[in-house]
């Protein structure tokens, strides 16, 4: 089922470029020149050509920069990466600081503000690893740092929980936690840019270490370093600059409380539900139609929870769906989840969990992704089904649930 | 982290502090100005859960923590839930050790565990350590939860006591492999996450809790050790936060009080001032708390390294519904330089083995006979004669020296089963025996410090020791706990040096 009949909605922006690092250990690249790789690989992208001072504004994504590289002011590197003297701002919202860069960008495109910016995200984990796991702790409230927790301990927290009410002693809930990454390997196998590009067996997702029982390694995504970013443009400029813009149809942000114990729930998240109800309300859209998803998949759990909280499969269903969905494929390239003989595919890339995860730039990261399957430009691992592939969806979520936007992404506009 | 930080954070994390709307009951962790349900006009009461039972809902294996845990290894890291105001908070598990291989954290969600005070970290060796009341320990382990219910005191008797007693002793213990001829079986361990503040702490929230006394009419602390965790910073500021003890006035206090050091009569020294004091109008107060609290200390392979123990002993003195009455005291000092630790030094250092004849044994039994002496009774007529014990032969030589028999002297001897507490030491051994007594009862306690002191006080138990006996734990009870955990020497030693 591609777009309903009848559809009619008012795009936010087109995206019209799109570039991106590999992503993995960067150890002979600063932070800066991550993401003027990126912006530069974006703006060439431009299929007729965009010159910089086209650009009007960025917006950048990025959680760490401080602690890692201690520089601030990333305006103020750009301004001389870029040599252009244009507004620029910067969003921390950990994990999804690059997803509201993103929409923060949107917001300025419909305001009718600027014409073209570029939003960047990025994020350099790798440069002092050994406190990276403390640096991490700053996306969650104090006093769970205090308890011990690590980011890794509070999303464990989650899956316990989770298979505590949901998997009734089921070991097929535990083998589905590890499916998910056994999936978004494989997804990962042909892009050129993942940090992992080997497949997993659920025996070596729960063979993997221990890190945070029950969350082992290979449930987890990997600390990274990379850049993203992608070209926006007024919509109805976009066909000035390309013959194919991707048009951002669904723009959407929520939050809830920053520390994990104070939410209603541990097995949901809330500000995805909003997000995620908010986007496709306002799309007249509905899970259904779409066939493509980047979620924001930082240990597996998180897919899990999505597919819950976007309503895709029922409340405490979602691993049987996943189970069933794994054990049912005989295919060969991606790994689709299935209901009711639909399908979607989720982290068509590899997600974060094989592409990697430099927080900053992973919500860019997703727009890229999806700008380049819609486009059918993913190469190697480009997404072929049935019919259509002419809606995705991007999910990013801050900290364990403090924040996520939704951003829906459509080939073709009524 | 930086001071202004760390006051802040003890505001709250002390008491694990929450606010709860007036009007609609919604409490929030941490507190809020205003009730989300209610709206910005409404009336926010500030409430804490120090006393509070709470629930496993969910939680995690910390395998790789942060750096700032690096120290405890791995954990167990959990969010708990209170029930009564469905408030929910993180924390970390404490006084569990972690099997091997993996844990099915699901088995442990939905037990009952209970706030413990204990250290989070330091800023390294020199900076700040961090406490909390986020800890818990599963109710149904070795320290079950007890209820802290205020009873309305009755008029004063008139002549000063005890009120209440708390003894705390960790879960953990060594066994002493060889007998060497001093009596100590067993002795007491810290955990990794546990000093003589935690112990002091948790035997002050005891002796509350067995007095019943509110908080707020403790006037008074004196914390008596020789293993504080700072040099220059006392524990006794954070047991008074903690506890909450005196009126509170704008965040602090009305209270005082002072850590105390003569080697292990640290506490001890101050029962007399205790009693004193609340005998004493412009004191003010109804209560004085003196607790003796030691992580007791020892070089690797020196002979105390296999007497040493860990915990506090904390004391309620007032004049109302007193259990044990102050009778007599009898001090005796010497300057006899028999034990010592100099400034910078992690050890303390002895002059022979045991420095018992010219030191020990003079002071005690000077002061035990004297004391007979000044009240004029006799051996036969005290029930039980407790005395420092840094093994189990010294008290049982010196009571026997002054003419107590076995079955005075037995009872207290719990050194046997807990090491040497230092400046809890013949406190503990003071709460054994009040664990057991019966009005009438005469009890002679007589403390050594080194450096050298004695004192000797003789306590008369009263009816109301059995209205309050059911609210203890008793040190007998610790003593025998099945929940109790041995570990081996170097385990020992690795939570102890993390003092």
């Amino acid at each position: 089922m591609g777009t309903p009949v009848g559809w009619k909605v008012k795009p936010y922006a087109a995206i019209i470029g799109a570039g991106r690092t590999a992503f993995g250990e960067q150890w002979y690249k600063d932070p800066e020149k991550l993401l003027m790789e990126a912006g530069i690989g974006a703006v060439e992208s431009v299929d007729s050509g965009l010159r910089r001072r086209e650009i009007e504004a960025c917006y950048f994504g990025s959680f760490l920069y401080q602690a890692t590289n201690k520089l601030g002011l990333v305006p103020g590197y750009m301004a001389r990466e870029l040599g252009i003297n244009i507004p620029m701002n910067t969003t921390e919202a950990a994990c999804a600081s690059g997803g509201s860069a993103f929409y923060n960008a949107c917001i300025a495109i419909r305001s009718g503000m600027y014409d073209v910016v570029l939003v960047g995200g990025f994020e350099k984990m790798t440069d002092r690893s050994t406190k990276i796991i403390d640096d991490l702790m700053f996306a969650a409230d104090p006093h769970e740092f205090d308890a011990g927790f690590t980011f890794s301990g509070l999303y464990a927290a989650m899956m316990a929980r989770y298979i505590y009410d949901h998997g009734h002693g089921d070991q097929r809930c535990t083998e589905a936690l590890a499916q998910i990454a056994c999936k978004n390997h494989h997804h990962a196998i042909n892009n050129e840019y993942a940090q992992f590009r080997r497949e997993l067996t659920v025996q070596d997702v729960l063979k993997s270490p221990l890190i945070a029982d029950p969350v082992r390694l290979l449930h987890c995504s990997p600390v990274s370093d990379g850049a993203a970013a992608v070209i926006l443009s007024k919509p109805e400029l976009a066909r000035k600059y390309t013959d194919t813009p991707i048009y951002v149809v669904g723009s959407q942000q929520a939050t809830d409380d920053v520390s994990l114990c104070t939410r209603e729930s541990l097995t949901g998240i809330k500000a995805t539900r909003l997000a995620v109800s908010k986007a496709l309300k306002e799309t007249g859209l509905s899970m259904e139609n779409l066939k493509i998803a980047e979620v924001h998949d930082c240990f597996t759990i998180e897919e899990a929870l999505f597919l819950e909280d976007s309503g895709f499969y029922g409340k405490g269903k979602a691993w049987e769906g996943i189970y069933e969905s794994y054990e049912s494929f005989n295919g060969s390239k991606h790994i689709p989840y299935v209901k009711d003989g639909g399908e979607l595919i989720v982290n068509p890339g590899g997600g974060l969990k094989a592409d990697g995860h430099p927080v900053g730039a992973t919500g860019v990261r997703q727009i890229y992704e999806c700008f380049e399957q819609l486009r059918q430009g993913a190469g190697k691992h480009q997404v072929e089904i049935d019919g259509d592939l002419d809606l995705a969806l991007c999910h990013n979520v801050g900290g364990t649930g403090g924040i996520a936007t939704v951003h829906i992404l459509a080939r073709d506009i009524p | 982290m930086s001071e202004p930080i760390t006051r802040r954070k003890i505001l709250v994390d002390y008491r694990i502090q929450a606010s709860r709307c007036a009007d609609c009951g919604r409490t929030y962790f941490p507190p809020k100005f205003f009730c989300n349900t209610e709206g910005r006009r409404s009336r926010m009461n500030i409430v804490d859960y120090f006393h509070s039972k709470g629930t496993l809902i969910s939680g995690s294996v910390i395998r790789k923590p942060t750096n700032k845990f690096l120290q405890l290894s791995s954990f167990i890291s959990g969010i708990f839930s209170f029930k009564e105001a469905n408030v929910k908070v993180p924390g970390r598990i404490t006084d569990y050790t972690l099997p091997d291989g993996e844990l099915d954290i699901t088995r442990f969600i939905g037990r009952d565990a209970v706030p413990r005070f204990r250290r989070l970290y330091t800023d390294g060796s020199q900076g700040l350590i961090y406490y909390s009341s986020l800890n818990f320990s599963f109710d149904d382990d070795y320290y079950p939860y007890q209820e802290y219910v205020k009873v309305e005191p009755s008029n004063p008797s008139g002549h000063p006591g005890i009120v209440g007693y708390g003894v705390y002793l960790p879960k953990f213990r060594i066994k002493n492999e060889e007998e060497s001829g001093l009596g100590v079986k067993e002795r007491t361990v810290p955990f990794s996450d546990e000093d003589t503040t935690t112990f002091a702490v948790e035997a002050g929230k005891r002796a509350l809790i067995h007095a019943a006394v509110d908080s707020r009419h403790v006037r008074k602390c004196f914390v008596g050790s020789e293993s504080t965790p700072y040099a220059v910073k006392p524990s006794m500021s954070t047991v008074c936060q903690a506890l909450q003890l005196g009126e509170e006035y704008e965040d602090g206090f009305l209270s005082g009080g002072i850590d105390s050091q003569f080697a292990c009569k640290a506490a001890t020294d101050l029962f007399i001032d205790a009693a004193a004091l609340v005998a004493y109008s412009p004191f003010g107060g109804e209560y004085v708390m003196v607790i003796g609290s030691d992580n007791a200390q020892a070089a690797r392979n020196d002979p105390l390294d296999f007497t040493v123990g860990a915990g506090a002993a904390a004391f309620l003195f007032g004049k109302r519904d007193v259990i044990a009455t102050l009778d007599y005291y009898v001090p005796y000092t010497s300057d006899t330089p028999d034990f010592y630790r100099r400034e910078g030094q992690k050890y303390p250092r002895h002059g022979g083995r045991f420095t018992g004849e010219p030191a020990y044994f003079k002071h005690v039994v000077t002061a035990m006979k004297m004391i007979l002496k000044v009240s004029g009774l006799a051996a036969k007529d005290i029930r039980f004669v407790v005395s420092h014990s840094p093994n189990a032969k010294f008290p049982y030589q010196a009571a026997l020296e002054v003419g107590f028999e076995r079955d005075q002297i037995e009872p207290g001897l719990v050194v046997r089963h807990i090491g040497n507490l230092y400046s809890g030491s013949s406190p503990a051994a003071l709460a054994a025996v009040l664990d057991m007594a019966d009005p009438g009862d005469r009890i002679l306690m007589t403390s050594y410090g080194s450096g050298a002191g004695s004192e000797s006080y003789i306590f008369t138990v009263t009816k109301e020791i059995y209205k309050k006996r059911e609210r203890s734990i008793p040190v007998r009870q610790q003593i025998e706990n099945p929940h109790r955990e041995y570990v081996d020497y170097n385990t020992y030693r690795e939570w102890k040096e993390m003092i």
